[in-house]
């Protein structure tokens, strides 16, 4: 196997807060292997976004990344200089958010922009730079770019100032792209062009590209490889194809029944998650998924569960794993589908 | 096309039932200056069915949350009549239209934005009844707890303040205040799309669990297709201030019969990976146009993949009719998407 481009090592991200420490990331690791996809997939506050910004030192105050290794080509990005790491930014490993809006400065021009990012890392004079930048344009499919290089942010709809985001994210032809929800803002159609945009420069220039996204459409498109974050922790990991076709943790397997399917063939009723994401200034205790989990056995409790291999390339960090809920525990049926489960409609009638 | 083209109301899907909501040519435009106009709503005509629940989706600008904000009268109609139960609530102004307000409630998209932050919860979830003069001192209280325990949600909470609950608990106050009157219509303004994906999962069973125990009628708008589908009996499909295609939600998703709603269909992730990687794009030209000045003939023949310009497609508007049993969709090729 070839050897990975990024190792992220047991990474630890905290937030010093009024109320306490909050373990927004909590002992990840991952590694990225050259011309790779893999998607980060979790809900708000399970820590997807801060291990991305952690991986380039861009986690805002009051955080820190408090341990951990990222090693990019034999270095510790968490170790060296902030010089070194302002190279490395934009130019090995780019990276793009979900709002382009706010991503862009609005009183210069788009196209000077773009050129900057190849300025800031000497990768060009002036002139190659603007000439580049039309070519980066056209290759994100916006369509006049001779012209549109002179167009400020807010001249761009929603959609062209991502493809803009991109072209900017590619200029120095980084080795790594990291996205953060970048699609979640535009609609549908964009967002399909958006993830075609991504699944071809993944292709015919071998960026690895790291998809942060709560959405499990968008990883089954443009994804090899999955994490499944929650409070902090990657909870399972593994090829796509096997992440979505059998989950082994409860939280990923309950996640992925709980969206409902445009190409449903009849309505079934979701099984939703109940009870909250925990606070995670009071994590609980043993599993962090055991207070909503419904295969929690007593050990779920007390012991925290570390990620291990349960299928060839998946690891899951659950004591119960969906193979013994299904086997023991009827998890099929278990789940509490019936029609008033988590209101109080089984109880009170309304009244006038 | 032997047949003269004639605009049609689509039909409901159930025989019998009686229509609650009947919207007829409903025009809404903003004044933008210089003479100009954004056409949000143009030429709307559609009919909702008592305890159904009508989809209604689009991209962004599309019209659809004007469209809600014209049903619930937020908004007066620039031209166009509204009916609910049979009363034309358009024509209506001051006391009488207040005293329609009851049967009609809408949930909003910001869980943080629609609750005020200074209220409890049991003032904001009794504000409507207070608003009508409906139940007094303990009765309103008894109904406050009531609600919040349809729900799902404690009913000793009710001196707490919105900002002790997630985005999920407050969407669950945000729909107890939506019933507190006994509404008909409920209509939800992309309800679920702030929410993550478990909480969505709550908060559309929930939804569903209220409809059936309380016969209630929603008008669902969201741009997520997929809970779109989930949820509704029949989908609109708006595209620049019209109507392009209505039809039962099998119909709309097994047999599209617009070629806009082909692609909106064909955009859509699919949480698997098999199928999601063989997918082909249904790919769109261009931007969504201006709606200050519309395209001429369809509105979507700048983007159409399958327009025969200029003529028909650039010159004649294509009416919304009947292609198959139930089914409206307003393009002249149907036939060919």
């Amino acid at each position: 196997m070839a050897t990975p481009i990024l190792q992220v090592k047991d990474l630890h991200t905290e937030f010093l807060t009024d109320g306490g420490v909050v373990k927004a990331v909590d002992g990840v690791s991952f590694d990225l292997y050259p011309g790779e996809s893999i998607g980060i997939v979790g809900e708000s506050g399970s820590g997807k976004s801060i291990t991305a910004l952690s991986i380039l030192r861009l986690v805002p105050d009051p955080g820190r990344v408090v341990s951990g290794q990222v090693l990019f080509h034999d270095q510790d990005l968490l170790q060296i200089s902030g010089e070194e790491i302002r190279e490395i930014r934009g130019r090995d490993i780019a990276m793009i958010f979900q709002d382009p809006q706010s991503s862009l400065n609005p009183v210069l021009r788009t196209g000077f922009q773009i050129d900057e990012a190849m300025l800031a890392h000497d990768k060009a004079t002036k002139k190659e730079a603007h000439l580049r930048t039309i070519e980066l344009l056209r290759r994100v499919r916006i369509p006049a770019p001779e012209t549109r290089v002179k167009d400020f942010p807010h001249q761009l709809s929603g959609g062209m100032r991502q493809r803009a985001m991109i072209a900017m994210g590619l200029a120095n032809a980084p080795s790594i792209l990291i996205a953060d929800e970048p699609t979640t803002a535009l609609d549908v159609t964009v967002q399909a062009q958006i993830l075609e945009l991504l699944g071809d420069l993944n292709r015919d220039l071998g960026t690895a590209i790291v998809m942060i996204t709560h959405n499990m459409g968008v990883v089954a498109g443009l994804c090899t490889r999955v994490l499944v974050m929650y409070a902090g922790e990657i909870v399972e990991q593994g090829p796509v194809e096997q992440i979505f076709e059998n989950p082994q943790h409860p939280y990923t397997w309950s996640l992925l029944r709980s969206i409902p399917r445009v190409d449903a063939l009849r309505h079934e009723r979701l099984r939703s998650i109940e009870g909250l994401a925990p606070d995670l200034l009071h994590p609980p205790t043993g599993c962090r998924f055991h207070p909503r989990c419904p295969f929690r056995i007593e050990k779920c409790y007390t012991d925290e569960p570390r990620l291990q291999e349960v299928a060839p390339g998946q690891q899951a960090a659950c004591w119960v794993t969906m193979e013994r809920a299904r086997k023991e525990m009827d998890a099929d049926n278990l789940v509490d589908i019936r029609p008033g489960a988590g209101s109080g409609l089984h109880k009170g009638e309304l009244t006038e | 096309m032997a047949e003269v083209a004639r605009e049609q109301d689509p039909t409901p899907m159930r025989v019998g039932a009686k229509t609650l909501v009947r919207v007829e040519n409903v025009v809404k435009h903003f004044p933008a200056g210089l003479g100009q106009s954004v056409k949000a709503v143009d030429g709307v005509s559609f009919e909702i069915v008592e305890g159904e629940t009508l989809g209604l989706v689009g991209e962004s600008g599309c019209g659809k949350s004007t469209l809600a904000r014209l049903v619930t009268q937020l908004l007066p109609v620039t031209s166009g009549k509204i009916f609910i139960n049979d009363v034309e609530v358009t024509k209506l102004r001051g006391e009488r239209l207040r005293q329609q307000r009851r049967q009609m409630q809408m949930i909003f998209q910001d869980p943080f934005a629609s609750l005020d932050p200074r209220m409890t919860i049991g003032d904001i979830i009794a504000e409507p009844l207070v608003n009508f003069g409906v139940m007094r001192g303990r009765k309103r209280s008894d109904r406050v707890q009531e609600l919040l325990k349809i729900v799902g949600l404690n009913p000793n909470f009710n001196n707490r303040y919105p900002h002790e609950f997630s985005g999920g608990q407050r969407q669950r106050i945000g729909i107890a205040r939506a019933l507190a009157l006994n509404p008909k219509l409920v209509v939800c303004d992309e309800a679920i799309s702030a929410l993550d994906v478990s909480i969505q999962a709550q908060i559309v069973n929930l939804l569903e669990d209220l409809q059936r125990e309380f016969k209630l009628t929603y008008l669902f708008i969201a741009h997520d297709l997929s809970v779109v589908r989930h949820i509704s009996d029949r989908v609109m499909v708006m595209y620049l201030g019209k109507i392009v295609e209505v039809a039962d939600s099998a119909g709309i998703y097994t047999n599209p019969k617009h070629p806009y709603t082909k692609a909106l269909l064909s955009a859509i992730p699919v949480p698997d990976p098999r199928i999601q990687r063989g997918k082909r794009l249904v790919e769109l030209s261009g931007e969504i146009p201006s709606p200050l000045n519309p395209p001429s003939g369809c509105r979507f023949h700048t983007r159409c993949p399958i327009a025969h310009v200029p003529t028909p497609c650039a010159e004649i508007e294509p009416p919304l009719e009947e292609k198959l049993r139930g089914h409206l969709a307003a393009c002249h090729f149907s036939q060919d998407v």
